[in-house]
């Protein structure tokens, strides 16, 4: 069981990101990424594509991840034809 | 109210449902042991609970984090092999409680939260005590932006100064997060959207079933 659970986790979801507001559309808008990484990782893979450090991150027009949750957890719960969503805005929330 | 004319403010009425909204799902979902669950404090006024008038309380919340972490060089400068140990404190002083508090606020028609933290003894912590268990990012925020990211107000209802995060840009992102949802549950989804991202900024982990739909 573990060791299946641990697989699950290793196995690479297709992350689709998509601009919002005035955010510029990036030329790379799906990418792979392993179910092991945290959010935090893509909200930096944003940031540096961006050139930006204060990004709103959002997803499905439902809440905001907190960057310590799994990218496989976001997954499975949230994602639309097998793609998680990921939706990103110039302001930041506070400030 | 119609999803692409919306505003990302909401009626207090419209508070009040998704405060019981918000009850209802956190009860629902297996909430971690160590969250408690939120329940409502009616407003009195001269000792009579209002019917409408109220806030949301989530007390009890331990933080035992990396910030309990302390660098020791005081007492061990004799033991050269453990000069820089670091040991996580044990003594009550380290373990900080906090409160959390939701409150209608009627100028910006959002909800505010309103927070403290106090030692296992009850004393309240200072900022520069709350400061050491809130997320990195905060922290970069709060240096960069002293009035307009956690300053201390008066609670609407105890009359008394508690921590609060500026409302001035909740609706902007609300707007961002909730304006391209189906109109239906836009009310009672709020609150949860909500704690989503103030959640982040004071280190309230939110339980990612929270917002699974079921």
């Amino acid at each position: 069981m573990a060791s299946a659970a641990a697989e699950a986790a290793d196995q690479k979801v297709v992350v689709h990101v998509r601009n919002t507001g005035d955010a510029p559309v990036l030329k790379q808008t799906k990418f792979k990424i392993s179910g092991r990484e945290k959010f935090l990782k893509v909200i930096e893979f944003l940031r540096r594509q961006l050139h930006q450090d204060t990004l709103f991150v959002y997803i499905n027009s439902a809440f905001s991840p907190n960057p310590d949750e799994l990218v496989i957890d976001l997954y499975n719960n949230f994602a639309i034809d097998g793609k998680l969503v990921v939706n990103y805005a110039l302001s930041a929330a506070w400030g | 109210m119609a999803p692409s004319l919306w505003d990302g403010t909401l009626s207090i009425d419209d508070f009040n449902a998704s405060a019981k909204a918000l009850m209802t799902k956190w009860r629902e979902i297996d909430v971690e042991d160590s969250l408690p669950d939120w329940t409502w404090k009616p407003c009195c006024t001269m000792g009579v609970a209002s019917q409408v008038e109220g806030f949301l309380a989530l007390e009890g919340v331990f933080h035992t984090g990396a910030g309990s972490q302390t660098e020791d060089n005081n007492n061990l400068s004799d033991e050269r092999t453990v000069e820089h140990d670091t040991w996580v404190q044990s003594s009550s002083d380290s373990v900080h409680v906090y409160d959390f508090h939701i409150a209608y606020s009627f100028s910006y028609k959002v909800p505010l939260l309103y927070f403290q933290g106090h030692q296992a003894g009850g004393q309240l912590l200072t900022i520069d005590e709350i400061k050491k268990d809130l997320p990195a990012h905060s922290l970069n925020v709060l240096s960069e932006s002293k009035w307009t990211f956690i300053t201390r107000e008066e609670h609407p209802h105890l009359s008394r100064p508690w921590f609060t995060l500026h409302p001035c840009g909740t609706s902007d992102w609300m707007k961002l997060l909730l304006g391209k949802s189906g109109e239906k549950d836009l009310c009672l989804q709020y609150l949860s959207t909500w704690l989503s991202v103030v959640g982040q900024a004071v280190g309230l982990k939110i339980p990612l079933k929270l917002h699974c739909n079921s």
